[in-house]
């Protein structure tokens, strides 16, 4: 009963900090959606408003070239008729990843971590609980990945393979992970049922949207195309923008390709290496979707941070903990400073940007290196810590 | 790879990581010494740089300048008239001035504010520009001093109708005249990009003229050039100030130094006009304003020009050929200035030091404090429990409280500044572990995590500030560094009476208020009393200026969480539950 109480206070909590803070301060959000680092035109809720405007007027969403959002998301949005029920929408979604991250971590028998600790870390995180308040619409791609994990645990394929096709309809790259989610489906008939339902969902998402937008396809080039193409050409805390901003226009198509390539090409294998610890291949898999996404917010690697607690039966093998966490710490620190030295003080320019973008793309994939170095120590000591032997890499 | 490896097993096979762990107070404090080292060395033959202008389209003083015997009575004239308003009323002397301004085809506009006082200013439109940018002519009538600006001000009217007789500005030109070079000027500038109907386009570059007295001659100029919140003036601007003044036949002095100083080049020099550009710029908008940093924050280049003396050579046009030949080289900027450095310190008006021989100065005293960090996460009995323990989060808990404590004291303070009120009580926290002593109420392990995150905080805080306002960095983190050198006390502490009063005198010495009070009055004569709080805080209310708060938010935070530290511990012995339970 008390470990009961505990998690439902944290949950409780999660509500509760992030309606305080956004009815607290209401122009936080304003603030924290002009910010690069939270807010993306893929993400943005400035523009996710537009296109609500724009449907209940019946124009056409994607006409203009702002709305990048999902039909469907638009549409959902423009049924909520108050401010305060957004606000509150937005504070129970991270409360129910919250939850379902304390369940998840029910599933894992090697945890040594409490349950609520999960979901404190997650209800406290101060990325996840910025990134809520500034409305950005990535929190729903989270929600329904954290679902797809969830129900894939509880055994149900049906509801985990819409969770995906719905994070993928939401945003795209969320649809690699069926592959190492396939990987934790049991048998191959099951497998094949999860896919096919997975493409059944997303076929119907598909025609809805179409349906709902007024009978044009035109969504598909203003949401996925402009999201795999990086069609706009906007600074963030990503790899991609630094590229194309330099880039000679006749190469751009190709490394577009193989930037989307490199992005695909590591979740097969991370899958494969870590078949039978199934569920930490899916999490390495979503750090790496973070890393190389071309429109990465600080709420994806909020996200994505919110998983190492799981790997708590690995801590001891992690080689550089504190050379990662101070090189994520500067970068997140440091980017709105020097975002600031170049917009607005003008005595900066976009190195300094890109610059600390770096940095904290070396922090993020520092962690998933160490990570990955962790498991396979821990692989090879089978089970039973044995942090006296040293292994070298090769 | 290999290598790498290698290296590694060489460090362990040595033991070098206990070794260097137990070094990391040394180090530590290398790292201070370090800090100091790089930016001492500076002065010093090939360490610094010699000015020269970047952008090629700025060629200073290439054209010749025409503000000569021809404008000497305009100049004269107008003077004489505006002797005799030294009394009059500010709306009087801006209705006068704006009626000048107008008989040579000025639009004039009065910004109103009633707190600050109204701002007359004029935009003259580029006869050969499309209107979008602009250069200002500012004019404070009292001067920093207070002195009645009588030759700036009628230089500036004359400088305006000259100006306006000319075919060849492509950027147009704005004259402000101000009731001060501080709050007034600077609430019109931010009126001037949120609310104004009359305006002249986005301001490329900024010129304050301040000449007080009604005396024809003066002897040498001097440059003011330190924006707000560590900004500068791109380094170009302060070298076409400097190269047309020189041009000219006029000395230039920086950050004061006297006229018969000016000559000299030799170490001690460079050193003493380095230190006080460090001095200056981290106590800029709190030590007097000039005007130049009215402008800072909104992407404009701003320098004040100030006439020294009374009996010197120069005559009161050969000061207005500066600004004119200064406005004819910006005339002639295609883009904004973006050429020459944007963060550099100055050690002579032609010699200077760029950011990458001056930041790894404050980079080596933010590491020195990260590894003050690691020292008291490391050095201490515990070292072997989890990260994640009780006493990690209870300090994360305290850092955060003294965070919003920090915070709000700083904001009530901004509005009701009580400074005695403020160093007693800081005294009286200095002095609480000696007056506390024997009654010890927290382990001693949270009295190390305390330190760690303090530590770290301070450290992370410093990077931070680093590229915005270095000077600000390195000075707080000079000065606040004694507070590394606190000691836990337990009841094990050889000497415990000793400690007890040396980490009292640390705190006191590294204390934000204190240490900013010492330095004021031992570094700058400009200060006298507490008066230097009063003028953090105006400095934070009328100019926008934030070293207040990162004095407070950014110093007192993990200062207050070392003086907790401080207080008297019981030992978290091997054998207690808690130590158990922990593992």
């Amino acid at each position: 009963m008390g470990a009961l109480n505990k998690e439902s206070y944290v949950v409780l909590g999660c509500i509760g900090i992030r309606l305080f803070v956004s009815l607290l301060f209401p122009s936080l959000q304003h603030q924290l959606d002009q910010a690069v680092e939270f807010s993306t035109p893929m993400t943005s809720f400035k523009s996710l408003y537009e296109g609500i405007y724009l449907l209940k007027n019946h124009i056409q969403v994607y006409d203009g070239g702002v709305v990048h959002h999902p039909v469907l998301l638009v549409w959902f949005f423009s049924q909520i008729p108050s401010e305060f029920l957004i606000d509150l929408l937005y504070a129970f979604i991270d409360g129910i990843i919250g939850y379902q991250l304390i369940q998840i971590t029910k599933y894992l028998r090697k945890c040594t971590i409490p349950c609520w600790v999960v979901g404190a870390v997650y209800a406290l995180n101060p990325l996840v609980l910025l990134s809520c308040v500034s409305r950005s619409s990535i929190i729903f791609t989270n929600l329904f990945i954290s679902s797809a994990l969830l129900y894939v645990l509880q055994g149900n394929i049906l509801i985990t393979a819409a969770c995906i096709a719905i994070a993928g309809y939401l945003s795209v790259y969320p649809t690699l992970l069926l592959i190492p989610l396939l990987n934790m489906v049991r048998t191959t008939n099951r497998k094949v049922l999860t896919l096919v339902i997975s493409l059944l969902t997303w076929q119907i998402l598909l025609l809805l949207s179409y349906n709902v937008n007024g009978h044009d396809w035109n969504f598909l080039s203003a949401t996925y195309g402009e999201l795999i193409t990086f069609g706009k050409v906007f600074p963030n805390l990503g790899l991609w923008w630094y590229f194309f901003v330099e880039m000679f226009d006749a190469f751009i198509p190709f490394f577009k390709a193989v930037f989307n390539l490199f992005l695909f090409s590591f979740i097969i294998p991370l899958t494969l290496r870590f078949h039978k610890q199934s569920l930490y291949a899916f999490v390495l898999c979503i750090g790496w979707i973070v890393l190389m996404k071309p429109y990465p917010t600080l709420g994806d690697s909020g996200f994505f941070l919110s998983f190492i607690p799981f790997f708590s039966p690995v801590f001891g093998y992690l080689r550089y903990p504190i050379f990662s966490s101070l090189l994520l710490l500067h970068g997140i620190l440091l980017s709105p400073i020097f975002y600031h030295l170049w917009i607005d003080l003008g005595s900066g320019n976009s190195n300094f940007f890109y610059a600390i973008s770096l940095v904290y793309a070396l922090g993020l994939a520092s962690i998933l290196a160490d990570l990955t170095w962790a498991l396979l120590r821990y692989e090879y000591d089978d089970g039973k810590p044995n942090y006296k032997t040293k292994l070298t890499q090769i | 790879m290999g290598l790498f490896e290698r290296v590694q097993r060489q460090v362990i096979a040595r033991g070098l990581i206990p070794k260097v762990i137990s070094l990391l107070p040394l180090i530590s404090t290398l790292c201070i010494v370090l800090g100091i080292v790089i930016i001492g060395i500076l002065p010093f033959e090939g360490q610094y740089r010699n000015t020269y202008i970047s952008e090629n389209a700025l060629m200073p003083s290439q054209a010749y300048s025409y503000f000569r015997e021809s404008e000497w009575n305009i100049v004269r004239g107008y003077r004489s008239q505006i002797v005799e308003l030294r009394n009059a009323s500010a709306v009087e002397r801006n209705a006068i001035m704006s009626e000048w301004l107008q008989q040579f085809g000025t639009k004039t506009d009065i910004y109103q504010n009633h707190e600050t006082g109204d701002t007359l200013y004029g935009v003259f439109h580029a006869p050969r520009g499309d209107g979008t940018e602009s250069m200002v002519l500012a004019i404070p009538w009292f001067n920093a001093d207070g002195e009645f600006n009588v030759n700036g001000a009628a230089l500036g009217v004359a400088l305006a109708r000259y100006f306006s007789r000319w075919p060849v500005w492509s950027k147009n030109i704005i004259v402000v005249f101000t009731e001060n070079p501080k709050a007034a000027l600077r609430s019109w500038v931010e009126a001037y990009h949120t609310s104004l109907d009359l305006t002249g386009g986005s301001i490329e570059a900024a010129i304050v003229l301040d000449f007080a007295g009604e005396g024809d001659l003066f002897d040498y100029m001097e440059i003011y050039y330190d924006g707000l919140n560590g900004e500068l003036p791109n380094l170009d601007m302060v070298n076409i100030g400097v190269f047309t003044a020189e041009h000219e036949g006029m000395k230039v002095s920086l950050h004061g130094t006297p006229f018969d100083k000016i000559k000299e080049d030799t170490l001690f020099s460079r050193l003493k006009i380095l230190m006080s550009s460090i001095k200056n710029s981290a106590l800029s908008g709190v030590k007097k304003t000039y005007g130049n940093e009215a402008f800072s924050g909104w992407r404009i280049q701003s320098v004040t020009l100030r006439a020294r003396g009374q009996n010197g050579p120069f005559d009161v046009t050969s000061f207005g050929r500066v600004p004119e030949a200064m406005f004819r080289s910006i005339n002639n900027l295609l883009e904004k200035f973006h050429q020459s450095f944007f963060f550099y310190l100055m050690l002579a008006p032609r010699h200077f030091v760029s950011i990458s021989s001056y930041l790894p100065s404050t980079v080596a005293i933010s590491i020195g404090f990260a590894l003050a960090s690691l020292n008291s996460y490391f050095n201490n009995p515990y070292y072997t429990l989890p990260f994640f323990s009780l006493y990690t989060l209870l300090s994360i808990l305290f850092w955060f409280v003294s965070l919003v404590v920090t915070f709000i004291v700083s904001n009530i303070f901004i509005y009701s500044p009580f400074p005695t009120i403020l160093l007693a009580v800081n005294i009286i926290i200095c002095l609480y572990p000696a007056i506390l002593k024997g009654n010890a109420f927290m382990k001693d392990l949270l009295s190390y995590r305390l330190r760690s995150t303090a530590f770290l905080f301070m450290s992370l805080l410093l990077t931070s500030l680093l590229m915005v306002n270095f000077p600000l960095a390195f000075g707080m983190g000079l000065l606040s560094f004694p507070m590394t050198q606190v000691k836990t006390i337990t009841s094990d502490t050889p000497t415990i009476s000793r400690t007890r009063v040396k980490n009292s005198v640390l705190l006191l010495v590294s204390n934000p208020f204190i240490a900013t009070w010492l330095f004021s009055l031992l570094c700058d004569n400009e200060f006298s009393g507490l008066d230097v709080f009063e003028r953090l805080v105006s400095a934070s209310r009328e100019l926008g200026c934030w070293t207040w708060l990162v004095l407070c938010v950014g110093w007192w935070t993990p200062w207050l969480l070392v003086a907790i530290s401080a207080l008297d511990t019981v030992k978290l012995s091997n054998d207690s539950e808690d130590f158990k339970k922990q593992q």
